[in-house]
């Protein structure tokens, strides 16, 4: 028999500030936009209000992902105004808790956006109702992508056990920090120093951030304590997919260690997905892994990577 | 021309002061794993000679901070403990921060310590310990080795005993608390094992 409750007040349960959650990687083929829609499924699983948008402007296909047909309405109708609301643009996915922006495949201009348009953009996805908003990254380090990863509260970079998928999560990296010092340059000459070293055989031979630091520290001293707080608060996390034995999953930890001794960059490992035949199966019939066979072993460890990502924890390297 | 790895050398291998032997040894082979030619993780980041360069100095840091007299001078050097002789080697680090205890007080020893003679395998070292009635407790109080290493010794279980440097010490700790000749009971203990495969060829 049931026992009177003692009468309490509901107390919503405290949800964290809406974020943007962003997958990027630099290269394509690696499975950003598998894990973005699987990423997105467990956490809308957890009982997070979350919103897929596509941001590969050029090659769009996350709806595909989804099982999905490309839908009437994109990304682009939205960044060229044939829409006022970005409501107008969001779709349903039939899982609870889950819709989808998708993007611009039939706008070829979208892929070229103007800064401000995507600081719209970016302005308006956040004034939606939710809790997180994961971005499908394109793949190559252009300015359009790299600064979707930079406004992010997370910046996810997914690799590939290959030599040519971490080349280019690396250069990702350097892009993207380069950018941001750019920003926070506190006088012409240190931009020029930035500027310089974006190209990669520059006269002054700097190769990493933590030469830039160095190169910096000689012409304008007073700025390195802020190249060097900027450098601190950029924060990317490594997503290994595809990992086909114990030896690749631990390539994560290297690529920690990596970027902290040779780039001057914090990076953690948020955790890895198997290389899973399930995975491409589901593809073919347009699926999405993680709903269509939940107890396969890369849909579980999304589910922990998702797990994982919203307690801001990642893989420690112990000895 | 710049380090491409700085610092001291337990920042090399990714470790604290404290490690224990077990935790060096682990770092150095996530270190070779990480510099070795095949690794993709530092595949674009370093060139050639940087990885070698990278690889020789965690060699160097390995070399030092493996052997437990050279690590304690290095450790004294840097000022990460102080100067107390390091007799007995501490074969173990120490759980705390530095400085490391004094090493624990000399254990009674018989007048003059036994030499075997012959082969020195677990059993033989298991007999002798027995026939004086000390018990692996004991030895490990007395020389600060785990109870597992000691059993792993007079088991045989040389694929679990720690890297040789390491091992000597605890078999001349083990002899000194039995009442055997240090050196040469490791020594002869020591001809039986099989060389060990050097991880860096
Ligand atoms: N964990 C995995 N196991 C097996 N195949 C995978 C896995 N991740 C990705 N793939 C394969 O890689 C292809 C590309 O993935 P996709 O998400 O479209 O990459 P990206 O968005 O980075 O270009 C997928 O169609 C799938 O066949
Ligand atoms: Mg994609």
């Amino acid at each position: 028999m049931m026992e009177a409750l003692p009468a309490v007040v509901p107390v919503a349960a405290a949800r964290p500030r809406r974020q943007v959650w962003s997958v990027g990687g630099g290269k394509g083929g690696i499975g950003k936009s598998l894990l973005t829609a699987a990423l997105g499924f467990q956490l809308a699983r957890l009982g997070r209000r979350v919103v897929l948008v596509d941001a590969d402007l050029g090659g769009a296909n996350l709806h595909t992902c989804l099982g999905l047909a490309g839908p009437a309405l994109t990304l682009g109708d939205f960044i060229c105004r044939r829409v006022e609301r970005i409501e107008d643009v969001l779709v349903e996915t039939g899982v609870s808790g889950l819709r989808l922006i998708s993007g611009a495949s039939d706008f070829l201009g979208a892929a070229n956006i103007k800064y401000a348009q995507k600081v719209r953009v970016l302005n308006r996805i956040r004034s939606l109702e939710v809790d997180i908003i994961l971005l499908d990254l394109g793949a190559g380090t252009s300015f359009n992508i790299i600064d979707f990863f930079l406004v992010s509260d997370v910046g996810i970079l997914t690799v590939v056990p290959e030599p040519t998928s971490i080349e280019n999560g690396y250069r990702f990296i350097k892009s993207a920090l380069y950018r941001r010092l750019r920003a926070a340059a506190p006088s012409q000459a240190v931009r020029a120093i930035v500027d310089s070293a974006l190209d990669q055989k520059n006269p002054l031979g700097i190769r990493t951030p933590l030469d830039l630091l160095a190169v910096v520290e000689r012409a304008d001293p007073a700025a390195v304590p802020l190249l060097r707080k900027e450098m601190g608060a950029f924060h990317p996390r490594f997503v290994i997919n595809q990992v086909r034995d114990p030896a690749d999953a631990a390539i994560g930890h290297q690529l920690v260690t990596a970027c902290a001794r040779h780039l001057g960059v914090k990076a953690a490992y948020a955790g890895y997905v198997p290389f899973d035949d399930t995975v491409w199966r589901c593809v073919r019939q347009r699926r999405l892994f993680a709903s269509a066979v939940p107890d396969c072993p890369s849909a579980q460890k999304v589910r922990e990577l998702a797990r994982g990502l919203l307690q801001g924890e990642s893989l420690a390297l112990t000895w | 021309m710049v380090a491409v790895l700085g610092g001291n050398h337990y920042e090399v291998l990714g470790i604290d002061a404290r490690a224990t032997p077990e935790q060096v040894e682990r770092a150095y082979r996530f270190c070779l794993e990480m510099y070795g030619d095949s690794s993709i993780a530092i595949y674009s980041l370093l060139d050639a000679d940087e990885q070698r360069r990278a690889r020789s100095r965690v060699q160097e840091a390995y070399e030092v901070l493996r052997d437990p007299f050279r690590r304690h001078d290095y450790d004294v050097s840097q000022g990460f403990v102080r100067a107390t002789p390091p007799m007995p080697a501490p074969p173990r680090a120490a759980a705390g921060p530095v400085p490391l205890p004094a090493p624990p007080p000399p254990a009674p020893r018989p007048p003059a310590p036994q030499v075997l003679e012959g082969p020195v395998d677990g059993a033989t070292l298991r007999r002798c310990r027995e026939e004086r009635g000390i018990s692996l407790k004991e030895i490990a109080g007395r020389t600060k080795i785990g109870v597992r290493y000691l059993e792993y010794i007079e088991a045989d279980r040389h694929e679990l005993l720690p890297a040789p440097v390491y091992l000597r010490g605890f078999l001349q700790e083990y002899a000194r608390a039995t009442g055997l000749e240090p050196r040469r009971t490791a020594d002869a203990y020591m001809s039986r094992l099989r060389r060990h495969p050097d991880p860096t060829r």
